[in-house]
């Protein structure tokens, strides 16, 4: 039960539009807090397998693709939390309204649709995300013995990297939820996305270990902004031309993905089939 | 132009896939698809003046709810113009947003797990209204509405009429300009629709709201809406006073004579003759029904002519009341005639 004070009427003057929905969307992720906290731990148990898979192979061989162990264990078990930052709620949100036809009200709101849900984004990704991601460095610390940043420096580059990979994928989630104005159902798209965000950010595995092909492939695309890119920083294996690098194609892909977000849900409001009298 | 919301020759069509049943006709969709055009708003012309009342009514399927979509902008007409405010909604809909507000009566536009005050501040917020005039309509609508036990809810746990109470509420926060409802009272119960209806007949009085109001629920219109349009088939059949229609439609009325005796012969063969009557019948022994077209004869002419046939021991004369000829209308017994009565 959440209980409120109407508070409202004692404000002088109104929010900011989008802050107040990501307060809101805060609220509501709290509301759910038990399914949230069951569904982390649920997924958590991906962490301690690929955990102990990597363990077993390392102790056949000390050095995989440039990784020591210590460094292995730190990226899987981080890789989990970093991923966990932006969930699905968004794009299933944006869905359901497409298929109900309810998507009706984003159409006479006084909003930027995208940025909207980039908002709504942010107070989950505040509850559901954080929680994750604390929950990794908890038990990561404490039992799975995680490495700290390697550097201040590097701990700098991993923040600001981090901010643009929720970023990234946020865009990212809410591009492939736009589908769904066109395809009207959603699963489908759920899974493929979530199949192509785990392999392309480097959540399942790092880009050093991939085959040559998909190497070049991930290096290029968006999606290893999401993971791969601040955990390299995070790790120190970047050295500082290659960070800044990196952190240049990181922004670059965000304002790219950023403008076709805006052209692309026009282009999507105009196409859809409204559903329902 | 002064009129708020017009719409010139608004046309919409709608496709629709031509599946063949079973998995062959999907996998022939697939490959080659097939589509049909239905056409939901053919041809529409309206011009709704500032703080002015308009019902929008017509059969199931007429194209109401589609022609308040193309209103607010959701829908791309297929052809004609729409302008409300002085805006192409479809073109400018962040700023027509501004402008209007909308109910659609088996939709909520309020956050569903959160309290109803939060979904409230939030719009507000969304629509940066004052914190001076957010307070001002919150009052009145929570005075009005009966809200205060409801706020603190999570609209999940809402009945019908309660969520109701809140969506409108939450459309009228931002003060708009123009109002669309879409069956807002579906399933309320009278004191529920008495006060919604309240409400909005407040603000259009005080606050020179417009009102554009879809409603299969004939007290809406009595109450609200002296000016009616009727939709049949996409098209619009009837557009004029609430009061003027049965008027414009009802040019049958019906006299129901009995007697005290049972009738002898067939004075309904002679009734029949009398200019201007449409039909009779005999629905038991002592009971004559006439029909005539009151455009052509007046029911004392008819009267004298049945009284001339046998003694009258009770009369009664059916004009057909608005509601009546609607029905009547809708179920195709009375024509759409577009001549006007002589
Ligand atoms: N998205 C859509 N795709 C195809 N046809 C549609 C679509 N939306 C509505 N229609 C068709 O357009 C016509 C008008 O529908 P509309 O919902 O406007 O009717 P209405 O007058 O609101 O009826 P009701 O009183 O039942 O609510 C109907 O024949 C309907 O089948
Ligand atoms: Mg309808």
């Amino acid at each position: 039960m959440t209980t409120t004070t109407p508070s409202a009427g004692q404000r002088t003057r109104p929010w900011p539009r989008y802050l107040s929905i990501a307060q809101v969307s805060l609220q509501d992720a709290v509301a759910y807090r038990v399914s949230t906290i069951i569904g982390i731990g649920v997924a958590f148990l991906w962490v301690l397998i690929l955990y102990f898979l990597w363990r077993a192979a390392y102790a056949r061989a000390p050095l995989t693709a440039g990784y020591t162990w210590p460094e292995m264990r730190t990226y899987v078990v981080l890789a989990f939390g970093i991923n966990a930052l932006v969930g699905w709620r968004v794009g299933s949100l944006m869905m359901a309204t497409v298929r109900t036809g309810d998507v009706v009200f984003d159409y006479v709101r006084p909003l930027n649709y995208c940025f909207a849900q980039l908002f709504r984004a942010c107070g989950y990704c505040l509850v559901e995300g954080l929680v994750s991601l604390a929950m990794c460095l908890l038990v990561g610390f404490a039992f799975l013995h995680i490495a700290a940043p390697a550097s201040p420096a590097d701990a700098l580059l991993f923040a600001v990297s981090l901010l643009l990979g929720v970023l990234t994928k946020a865009l990212f989630v809410f591009l492939v939820s736009l589908l769904a104005f066109w395809t009207l159902s959603g699963l489908g798209l759920m899974w493929a996305q979530q199949a192509v965000i785990q392999v392309f950010s480097g959540t399942i595995v790092p880009l050093a270990l991939m085959p040559d092909w998909l190497r070049t492939l991930a290096a290029i695309l968006p999606l290893r902004g999401i993971v791969a890119t601040p955990l390299t920083l995070y790790l120190g294996k970047a050295d500082p031309p290659t960070a800044l690098g990196l952190l240049a194609l990181q922004a670059g892909w965000v304002a790219a993905l950023l403008l076709l977000a805006n052209v692309a849900w026009r282009r999507a409001f105009d196409v859809a089939e409204i559903q329902g009298g | 132009m002064s009129a708020v919301i017009t719409a010139e020759g608004l046309t919409m069509r709608f496709r629709r896939p031509v599946k063949r049943p079973g998995l062959a006709g999907s996998l022939k969709h697939l490959v080659h698809p097939e589509y049909t055009w239905a056409t939901a708003v053919a041809d529409v012309n309206l011009s709704i003046e500032p703080g002015e009342s308009v019902a929008y009514v017509g059969p199931n399927g007429a194209g109401k709810s589609t022609t308040i979509k193309l209103l607010c902008g959701i829908l791309i007409p297929s052809a004609g113009r729409v302008e409300v405010c002085g805006l192409q909604p479809h073109r400018n809909r962040q700023r027509n947003a501004a402008n209007i507000s909308v109910v659609f009566g088996q939709r909520t536009q309020l956050w569903w797990d959160i309290p109803v005050i939060e979904s409230l501040r939030l719009l507000g917020d969304i629509y940066s209204v004052p914190a001076t005039e957010y307070q001002r309509n919150l009052t009145e609508m929570v005075d009005v509405l009966d809200l205060a036990p409801l706020l603190p809810v999570p609209v999940r746990q809402l009945s019908l009429g309660q969520r109701m109470r809140c969506d409108l509420a939450a459309a009228l926060i931002h003060s708009p300009r123009v109002l669309f409802l879409d069956e807002p009272t579906i399933g309320l119960d009278v004191a529920v629709k008495a006060k919604l209806r309240e409400l909005v007949g407040r603000m259009v009085r005080e606050r020179g709201l417009t009102l554009m109001l879809t409603s299969h629920d004939v007290g809406d219109i009595e109450q609200l809406c002296p000016r009616l349009v009727m939709l049949d088939a996409g098209r619009v059949v009837y557009d004029g006073r609430y009061a003027e229609l049965s008027r414009r439609f009802a040019w049958e009325t019906k006299i129901t004579a009995s007697s005290a005796v049972p009738l002898d012969g067939h004075p309904e063969l002679a009734v029949a003759q009398i200019p201007g009557v449409t039909r009779t019948d005999r629905p038991d022994g002592t009971t004559l029904r006439v029909w005539f077209d009151n455009r052509v004869a007046t029911c004392g002419t008819v009267v004298a002519g049945i009284v001339d046939q046998f003694r009258i021991s009770d009369l009664a004369v059916d004009e057909g009341a608005a509601e009546d000829v609607i029905r009547r209308l809708y179920s195709g017994d009375l024509e759409y005639s577009t001549e006007e009565p002589a």
